[in-house]
């Protein structure tokens, strides 16, 4: 069905949209994809604006030790989260480049995200 | 039609929790079902028992409360996110040796599992964030 | 057609951008608390991809004084109609 061009779509797509450190967004909603993909929901996210730098790499813990949101991120495969994407804007806005970035996501466009958005039957912003 | 609400807005800190309430009242005047409102992020707040706004202004936990006593919707509190931010009914508070209880009935601590649920058996869920 | 909700004012926050890109050609988009600045004529230019797909919350338009204020390509809608909207819609996306 779909080309290498295409985004796979699955159940549930959760848009992360809030760096590591400076709330508890990321980790939040990093929750909700964790319980949904151990429920059999298949689960895609999309880091969307300051959500990207959650995928850079050499992160450590913060303030008081506080868990950063890195090691959930390395647990994603254990969960069949597969389907990882990131707002190649935000990329740019950054600095970053996709493939410097941990777990090898991939980059897409404005369109490419509205397609993304489109084709999941449930989705929600974190 | 049956609705679920995320709401992740403190209450009166953002207008969330307000708009959420009219959007449930206005779902329900409109004949739809509401299945439950989901607390999480800082929107485990309105689950406070001890919240005590000035007369002339809306009690939205009361507003919560008459919805479940009204209209039978379930008010599911994230429980992870609660008791992170001191929210426990009594049995987390004995669980936790602490001497008083901040959430009670009909506000139900529960795991994110539930949203994950009204997602999928809802025909819609509007999420309300700060 | 899903229904994207947007409660920031674009003149402080990119968040409509956010979900500007996440639309699709159906898609419509409802303003509601401070997003509702964004129908003000100054600023309702940042939603000019979008032309007829554009709504604002009437009673958050009157709570900040702004109703006579909303620019004519903008549909005023209560929340009688947030509902509708929501009707209408497959699925509900908010950005905050």
């Amino acid at each position: 069905m779909s080309d290498e061009h295409e985004p796979l779509a699955g159940d549930l797509l959760v848009i992360l949209r809030h760096a590591p450190h400076g709330s508890s967004w990321l980790r939040e909603g990093l929750d909700v994809a964790l319980v949904a993909a151990a429920f059999g929901t298949e689960v895609s996210l999309l880091f969307m604006g300051e959500g990207v730098t959650a995928l850079v790499e050499d992160q450590t813990a913060g303030a008081l030790g506080q868990k950063g949101t890195a090691p959930t991120l390395e647990m994603l495969e254990m969960y069949d989260i597969e389907t990882l994407w990131v707002e190649a804007e935000a990329l740019s806005r950054f600095g970053l480049d996709a493939d410097e970035l941990m777990l090898a996501p991939r980059a897409l466009e404005a369109g490419a995200i509205a397609e993304a958005v489109r084709k999941h039957p449930r989705v929600l912003t974190f | 039609m049956r609705y679920a609400i995320l709401l992740m807005g403190s209450p009166y800190s953002d207008q969330a929790s307000h708009s959420a309430l009219r959007f449930a009242r206005a779902l329900l005047a409109r004949g739809h079902r509401l299945e439950a409102v989901f607390f999480y992020h800082d929107g485990v707040y309105n689950a406070a028992r001890l919240s005590a706004p000035p007369q002339d202004e809306p009690h939205l936990a009361d507003g919560w409360v008459a919805l479940h006593e009204e209209q039978g919707v379930a008010l599911q509190v994230c429980i992870a996110a609660a008791l992170r931010r001191g929210l426990m009914d009594e049995r987390e508070a004995a669980r936790h040796g602490k001497a008083g209880h901040s959430v009670e009935a009909p506000f139900e601590l529960t795991g994110v599992g539930q949203l994950v649920d009204l997602s999928q058996r809802c025909d819609r869920l509007v999420t309300f964030g700060p | 057609m899903k229904l994207h909700i947007v409660n920031r004012s674009p003149a402080s926050y990119r968040v409509h951008e956010q979900a500007l890109a996440a639309m699709g050609p159906e898609d419509r988009l409802l303003l509601i608390e401070d997003g509702v600045q964004g129908g003000l004529p100054q600023l309702v230019r940042h939603f000019e991809a979008i032309p007829g797909r554009l709504y604002a919350l009437r009673e958050d338009l009157e709570a900040r004084g702004l109703l006579g204020r909303c620019d004519a390509s903008v549909q005023v809608v209560d929340v009688d109609g947030f509902v509708q909207l929501t009707e209408e819609a497959e699925h509900t996306l908010s950005w905050y």
